[in-house]
């Protein structure tokens, strides 16, 4: 008798659940639906980020912000759901009426993700003030509004290894905690990078915006403007005499499947983000067919320059000059344990497959 | 190494080193996907290091071992001998005897001092075989996949130490413990007798040494004699003693590494065994070089020097044995 009366209350309790159950997912869903601004859309990553964002039922508006007019690959795109605002975001005064504009408001945009950062290459064609601008009092503008406006519940920062400070006794996983490059000596753009991370950093413990800063290894992919990318690119490459790291190259696909995991799921802070190759620079290499010439560490600089003067490559020897000689693998344990990150792609290069 | 190499290196070991070929082939590693290990370990390189340390194994060192069976034949196990001979050629003889004479052979990780880092071709070469630069992570992460890792508790204070110190144990560091305890590894004491008579130097060239980033940089006697072939080092005999493993994480917990005056404790109780280990061995051997050859063993300082020094008798009595 005890037994049957249990069963009832059981089913009971099933019953009102399965009542309540639509319309309070109804509810949530809508509550839950990610509008997202994405800075430097028309950028390989941005573009693919926007493209990956649209077809997900869980993202409502994005809104794209780039310099220039609408590139026509977003054409495809329905304007309900897509929108692209010319702007710069150095401009206060654009990066206020973004945040006043009324397609902003009606878009209720809660999440921000960060991908403009003028490259290494494009730095090098302008004055290092200008894209120090950029980058970093970008970065700090964007992220001041963002927290101002009230709205956007996350903040989203692209960020990447170069930040570690690679030494030859460095763990060979580097985790979040790892030291950063303060050197005073290193690239303009490393320390761009570094300074814009910390900023991100500074703002970790805010309660109404929560920050995720996602450090990935190298981006490889076509038309990436990464420095391995423009590394294999090149038809002849330097490499340090006597070292040969192991590096990790990072898919297009996965870094896309990061920035969407950390805009779907309630997550902040820093999370490294790495590949699912990891091997000798020599080895990517000669997969890549690409020839390799090994120098002492002194030629490597001027003879860098010398490619970069005759046109024959667009990598910036002073931006890895350690990592030419170090290993840096980064430990993805906390991004696979909260994020759920897990890199499924594998890198293939148009002269070889990795 | 391209798969063009690796088919070259794996003749030529079966070439040099036939009967062990199939051993050292069956070792498996924690491929990435490319042949190499996270910490950049290609079996392939491995395989070729080993032939030739074999080489000096049986001809240059002529190394005889007991209580190899003492080494555990899977999971993590610290093996913790005393160090010294300027060239760590103790620590090559190690690996190679374990792996020669283990049931199941092992690749053994060496623990190598933050220099080697800098080193162009001896940082690649290093990571190639198997080596560990001393990153206390590193050290966690060995153990944590299960590896069988050698450390040197003296660090470089045991390679660089003057001849007259040879078979005094330099202080012992106490890292190793600590990852003992947090990780519940064995450590096996290990005694290597033969190595601190190697290479007698006679002065440390420290500015030379500061410059470079090396540790020291000594000049033998041989350096002055023979020039560059002074290099080479002496070919006396190697006689390597394991001992019983001490598990001390089943009588310490993990959070004894908060008490430092235990841990120290602890490590003094491994130096002692240590140092048990190597009087048992100077006990037993016949010669520096292998046989008795009263002139040339008494040179270099003699064969059978058993008395305890002070700073032995010290810690033994510190450890209450």
């Amino acid at each position: 008798m005890v037994k049957k009366i249990k069963k009832t209350v059981k089913k009971k309790t099933v019953t009102v659940k399965k009542k309540e159950a639509p319309v309070a997912k109804k509810a949530e869903t809508a509550s839950r639906k990610k509008n997202v601004l994405i800075t430097g859309v028309t950028g390989t990553v941005g573009s693919r980020l926007a493209e990956a964002l649209y077809y997900d039922k869980n993202v409502g508006v994005i809104m794209g912000v780039a310099l220039g007019a609408k590139p026509y690959y977003f054409n495809q795109f329905d304007t309900k759901r897509f929108r692209y605002k010319n702007l710069n975001i150095l401009k206060q005064r654009d990066l206020t009426n973004l945040f006043l504009a009324s397609d902003f408001k009606e878009a209720k945009i809660n999440t921000v993700v960060h991908l403009a950062f003028l490259n290494r290459v494009v730095s090098a064609s302008k004055e290092k003030k200008t894209f120090n601008t950029l980058n970093v009092e970008g970065t700090r503008d964007l992220l001041e509004k963002c927290i101002e406006s009230g709205s956007v519940t996350k903040f989203i920062f692209k960020s990447s290894d170069v930040v570690y400070k690679i030494r030859p006794h460095n763990p060979i996983y580097l985790d979040e905690n790892a030291d950063l490059n303060f050197d005073t000596d290193v690239d303009p753009w490393i320390k761009d990078r570094v300074d814009a991370d910390m900023i991100c950093q500074s703002k970790l413990d805010n309660r109404k915006t929560n920050i995720v800063i996602l450090r990935f290894s190298n981006i490889i992919g076509r038309m990436v403007s990464s420095q391995m990318n423009a590394f294999f690119d090149s038809p002849l490459n330097f490499r340090a005499l006597g070292f040969n790291p192991l590096i990790n190259l990072i898919h297009m696909e996965d870094v896309i499947q990061a920035i969407h995991l950390a805009i779907r799921k309630n997550v902040k802070g820093i999370f490294n983000i790495a590949g699912a190759d990891t091997a000798p620079i020599s080895t990517f290499a000669e997969i890549n067919r690409s020839r390799m010439v090994s120098l002492p560490e002194p030629l490597l600089r001027p003879s860098n320059a010398l490619l970069r003067m005759m046109g024959l490559t667009r990598y910036y020897y002073s931006v890895d000059q350690d990592r030419l000689k170090y290993s840096l693998l980064l430990d993805t344990g906390k991004a696979q344990k909260t994020l759920g990150f897990r890199p499924r792609s594998h890198v293939y290069f148009e002269r070889g497959v990795a | 190494m391209n798969q063009r190499a690796r088919q070259r290196a794996r003749a030529i070991v079966k070439m040099l080193i036939p009967e062990d070929y199939e051993r050292i082939q069956s070792i498996k590693i924690n491929d990435l996907g490319f042949g190499y290990d996270p910490f950049g370990l290609e079996i392939e390189s491995a395989m070729m290091a080993y032939a030739v340390a074999k080489f000096i194994y049986t001809h240059w060192f002529r190394v005889e071992s007991h209580g190899v069976e003492n080494v555990p034949i899977k999971g993590p196990v610290l093996v913790t001998p005393n160090h010294s001979g300027v060239l760590p050629f103790d620590g090559a003889m190690i690996m190679v005897d374990v792996t020669k004479k283990m049931e199941t052979p092992r690749i053994m990780r060496a623990v190598v001092d933050n220099f080697a880092g800098f080193l162009p071709f001896v940082n690649t070469l290093f990571y190639r075989w198997g080596q560990i630069i001393g990153a206390r992570r590193n050290f966690e992460e060995l153990l944590r996949q299960g590896e069988m890792v050698l450390v040197f508790p003296e660090g470089h204070k045991g390679t660089g130490k003057p001849y007259g110190e040879r078979y005094k144990l330099t202080r012992f560091n106490v890292g190793f413990m600590e990852l003992s305890l947090l990780n519940k590894t064995p450590i096996v004491p290990t005694a290597v007798i033969g190595a601190e008579e190697q290479y007698p130097y006679m002065l440390d060239l420290k500015p030379l040494a500061r410059m470079l980033n090396f540790p020291y940089l000594p000049v033998t006697p041989m350096m002055l004699l023979v020039g560059p072939l002074g290099i080479l080092p002496l070919p006396t005999k190697y006689t390597i003693y394991y001992g019983e493993p001490l598990h001390f994480y089943r009588d310490y917990p993990p959070e004894t590494v908060k008490d430092p005056e235990t841990i120290y404790g602890l490590v003094d109780t491994v130096k002692t065994r240590v140092q048990e280990l190597i009087d048992q061995g100077l006990r037993e051997r016949k010669g520096v070089f292998g046989f008795s050859l009263s002139s040339l063993d008494a040179l270099l300082g003699g064969a059978g020097e058993t008395a305890p020094p002070d700073e032995r008798r010290q810690i033994q009595e510190k450890a209450g044995t």
